[in-house]
């Protein structure tokens, strides 16, 4: 089992930077501890909508958490170092397809994000916020789906953004481009429902909300299944593009040599 | 040296950065959008809460703007000169620094202008919040004139203790090498909790944000004197002095740090 | 020139935990691993010399260098160059030093060769004239001309090196650190550095510290060298004492004409304690490949004692090559 291989080797390789990743941790938690604050302090003036106070804190420490499996991967699937030390030609060279090599990889390292990271960081808040988990277990199967379906599709979108890095060096722009998109258009901080129409409109165009807002209202119970469709499509969508992709990312290599 | 023939290569070496990034037009234009992209969405965040819920805890949509404004033009201020004290990681992990340690010059002052930063998107766009935000304020007659030169004062000392914060946390990497974690933490975070009113976080957070990384003190509490006349005007005067000792600190500390530089490669 | 008092550098990793929540211990611990990459090394250098300083891939070289100019800081010990010491006045000794790393450029890579000069004029205040004249000596001496405009990014190993060199020199400084400035280069490129390194030290009188791996650099240029090993100085003198030190054996080819009688006691029995100051390691036909130190017995001896044998008709003598002398350093 290559694949096998390769994710849990970058599993693996994640393990001896847990002293730096366990300071990340504590970044991370506590931007989710200001964002809950900002929405607990809304809250004592404003109604919340249908989420209420706790049902906001609930959304930002859901979103934090899921942050480490949809957003904070490797920037674009460490194709643009690749491509400046030029192991990109090698890589190109082995027998398996650069896309699904890279894919094991990462899906390895969302892996470790999901157990080092998001775990930690939802336990924290759920003693320091008093949350509640979901009742039904078919609602966390749903919930597990929409995650992994929003795992690939940050997979996808990283690998896009790594061969990028053929044409430009200033593709890690890139990357804290889509970090901004991720901030605003997929529900981040404020839930897509609030946001101005032409925003939303765009939003829903993206595959944005089924990185972070998808999952997170199943997560609360507003979800309808029927969201799982988007996620399908769209990660059929970006798989497609990756392919067409790799093509492009050959023969520019192939022209100038990696 | 004179401090003119300092300047002088300081500025030379702004210039011949500058020119550096020139070599690659479509590069630098790409960054520019896309930071200005990220900048705008950065605002939108803060834009549309303000534009659904108006005041938050007391603070109205223009202190709230301004509050953002200010936190974003002294970050501008900060990244433009010294954008590469927030990236000292790469100098220590590729041992570029013993370079920059074989110049005649101090270190700090050989490394700032290796890139310069040109920051358009950010300046236009806290520019543009800082006018409305004032603006909407002095029409309503809630502050005069005075309190656009102090603002430019506190975006100043705003930009001294923001740098000095950055240097204290990049220092750290002669230790530990990498700091894009502890970066997160003390510039990412701590800038972003500022950006509202330190009121909505509990004690323990809040003094933090006003003692130990002292982001509170670029916008937050210059503002209780600025707009809502509480504390006094010593205010102005005692922030100077604060973003100084941070500066004397910082530099301090930096210059230890200098000392335990391992290089790379043994 | 150089003065290096016992200076000690020690690095400190901190030790990676295993096992569950190693994590959180590794964060917590105070135990460190402790690398010592230099232990104790003194030596003096005058003015003028030229001295290559070798060792095997992690012998403290580099460690060395780096802390003689500036770069790091020694754990303990002194370093002292022209009458300064580089850590607490590393600006003032800086500008009597020039550095080259042949792995990394201190070039401006983006920027045409002549921008690079340009700015490094300035930082280091070198007026208008002494830099024009500097120049054009080392266009003539360097060849630089031939990519004075193209970006360092363009330029070939070879001439990057060249122009590295030049740039190391712009400011005139008395003393010139150069590690492994020969790395990588053709034949032909590394002919043009050491011809230009023999002249700024024989005509300008420069003192050099050159670190390498080939071994032709320190034979061709160097008057001293010193060898580090694991931390430590293991020699230190010229080069033909180091290769006299050692004792390696010249190889000597003899080609007899006609019958030859090779006496038993000669023949190399793997037993090397017999008394024969002459091994004889190998026959073909009528040639004979020995081996003989020539500092027990001179070549006359040598040839004296071949020709008991029998007939010679020919004689190859080869001294022992510089590597190997080496190797037997390590």
């Amino acid at each position: 089992m290559l694949y096998f291989t390769l994710a849990s080797k970058a599993y693996a390789r994640n393990l001896q930077y847990r002293g730096a990743h366990m300071v990340h941790n504590i970044a991370s938690a506590m931007f989710g501890f200001m964002y809950a604050c900002i929405w607990i302090g809304l809250g004592a003036d404003h109604a919340l909508g249908e989420y209420g106070t706790q049902g906001m804190v609930g959304y930002i420490a859901f979103t934090q958490a899921a942050l480490w499996i949809s957003s904070f991967i490797t920037n674009g699937l460490g194709i643009p170092q690749a491509v400046r030390t030029g192991h990109i030609s090698l890589d190109l060279m082995r027998p398996v397809h650069l896309f699904s090599h890279l894919m094991a990889k990462e899906w390895g390292q969302i892996a470790y994000q999901f157990i080092y990271k998001s775990i930690p960081i939802y336990v924290v808040y759920y003693f320091a916020f008093s949350l509640e988990l979901p009742g039904k277990a078919s609602d966390l199967l749903f919930v597990a789906l929409a995650l992994a379906g929003a795992a690939y599709l940050s997979i996808c979108i990283n690998y896009l953004i790594g061969a990028s890095a053929l044409w430009t060096t200033e593709s890690s722009w890139l990357y804290w481009g889509n970090h901004a998109m991720i901030n605003l258009l997929a529900g981040f901080f404020i839930p897509i429902e609030w946001l101005p129409g032409w925003l939303q409109t765009a939003a829903w165009w993206s595959p944005y909300p089924y990185l972070l807002y998808v999952p997170t209202r199943l997560y609360l119970g507003f979800g309808n299944v029927s969201y799982l469709w988007g996620t399908l499509f769209w990660c059929v969508l970006l798989t497609l593009a990756c392919l067409l992709a790799t093509g492009f990312l050959r023969r520019k290599v192939e022209v100038q040599g990696g | 040296m004179t401090a003119k023939s300092w300047l002088s290569l300081y500025a030379l070496l702004i210039r011949t950065s500058i020119k550096s990034r020139m070599q690659y037009k479509f590069n630098f234009v790409l960054a520019s959008i896309l930071a200005a992209l990220i900048q705008i969405s950065e605002f939108l965040m803060v834009a549309i809460v303000l534009y659904k819920f108006g005041a938050i805890q007391g603070w109205s949509m223009h202190e709230i703007g301004y509050l953002f404004a200010v936190m974003t033009l002294s970050k501008t201020l900060y990244r433009t000169f010294a954008d590469e004290v927030h990236h000292l990681e790469k100098y220590l992990v590729n041992g570029e620094l013993d370079q920059l340690l074989t110049r005649p010059m101090p270190v700090l002052l050989a490394l700032m202008p290796q890139k310069f930063r040109i920051m358009l998107g950010e300046v236009l766009q806290g520019g543009f919040l800082l006018w409305w935000s004032l603006s909407g304020m002095m029409g309503s007659g809630q502050v005069g004139w005075s309190a656009v030169p102090q603002t430019l004062y506190i975006i100043l000392t705003g930009a001294v203790i923001l740098f000095s914060i950055g240097l204290a946390t990049a220092t750290f990497g002669f230790w530990t090498t990498r700091i894009t974690e502890l970066q997160n933490l003390t510039e990412d975070a701590a800038r972003t909790a500022a950006q509202y009113p330190l009121t909505l976080y509990p004690k323990w957070m809040s003094s933090i944000l006003l003692i130990l990384v002292p982001v509170g003190l670029v916008n937050y509490v210059p503002s209780l004197y600025i707009l809502r006349g509480e504390l006094g005007w010593w205010v102005l005067p005692a922030l100077a002095g604060a973003a100084l000792l941070c500066l004397a600190l910082s530099l301090k500390f930096w210059q230890f740090g200098l000392t335990k530089y391992q290089s790379t490669g043994s | 020139m150089i003065e290096v008092q016992d200076i000690r550098k020690s690095f400190k990793t901190p030790v990676v935990k295993e096992g569950r929540f190693s994590g959180i211990r590794t964060l917590f611990s105070r135990e460190y691993r402790i690398k010592e990459a230099v232990r104790g090394i003194s030596f003096k250098v005058d003015r003028g010399e030229f001295v290559g300083y070798i060792g095997p891939n992690g012998a403290g070289k580099s460690t060395t260098i780096k802390m003689l100019s500036g770069i790091l800081h020694p754990t303990s010990g002194e370093v002292i160059i022209g009458g300064m010491n580089p850590h607490r006045e590393r600006r003032a000794v800086v500008k009597r030093l020039g550095v080259v790393f042949g792995q990394r450029s201190q070039l401006w890579w983006d920027l045409p060769v002549r921008d690079s000069f340009d700015i490094l004029a300035k930082m280091y205040a070198v007026d208008e004239a002494d830099k024009v004249r500097r120049l054009e000596q080392f266009t003539e001496l360097l060849d630089l001309q031939a990519f004075w405009e193209t970006p360092v990014r363009k330029l070939s190993l070879g001439q990057r090196m060249r122009a590295d060199l030049a740039a190391a020199m712009l400011h005139d400084p008395d003393v010139l650190f150069l590690d492994e400035p020969t790395i990588g280069l053709d034949v032909n490129a590394k002919r043009n550095i050491r011809h230009f390194l023999k002249l700024i030290n024989e005509k300008f009188g420069k003192t050099i510290l050159l670190t390498t791996h080939d071994m032709d650099d320190i034979e061709q240029l160097c008057s001293r060298v010193m060898v580090i090993n694991e931390g430590r100085l293991s020699y230190d003198g010229t080069v033909r004492s180091l290769r006299d030190s050692i004792g390696l054996p010249t190889l000597i080819t003899v080609t007899f004409r006609g019958p030859f009688q090779i006496p038993e006691s000669f023949m190399a029995t793997g037993d090397s304690s017999t008394q024969a100051r002459i091994r004889v390691t190998r026959v073909l036909d009528q040639s004979v490949t020995i081996e003989a130190n020539r500092r027990e017995m001179n070549t006359l001896e040598i040839v004296k004692e071949l020709g008991k044998w029998g007939e010679l008709d020919d004689i190859d003598m080869q001294d022992p090559d510089f590597e190997d002398v080496i190797h037997k350093v390590y």
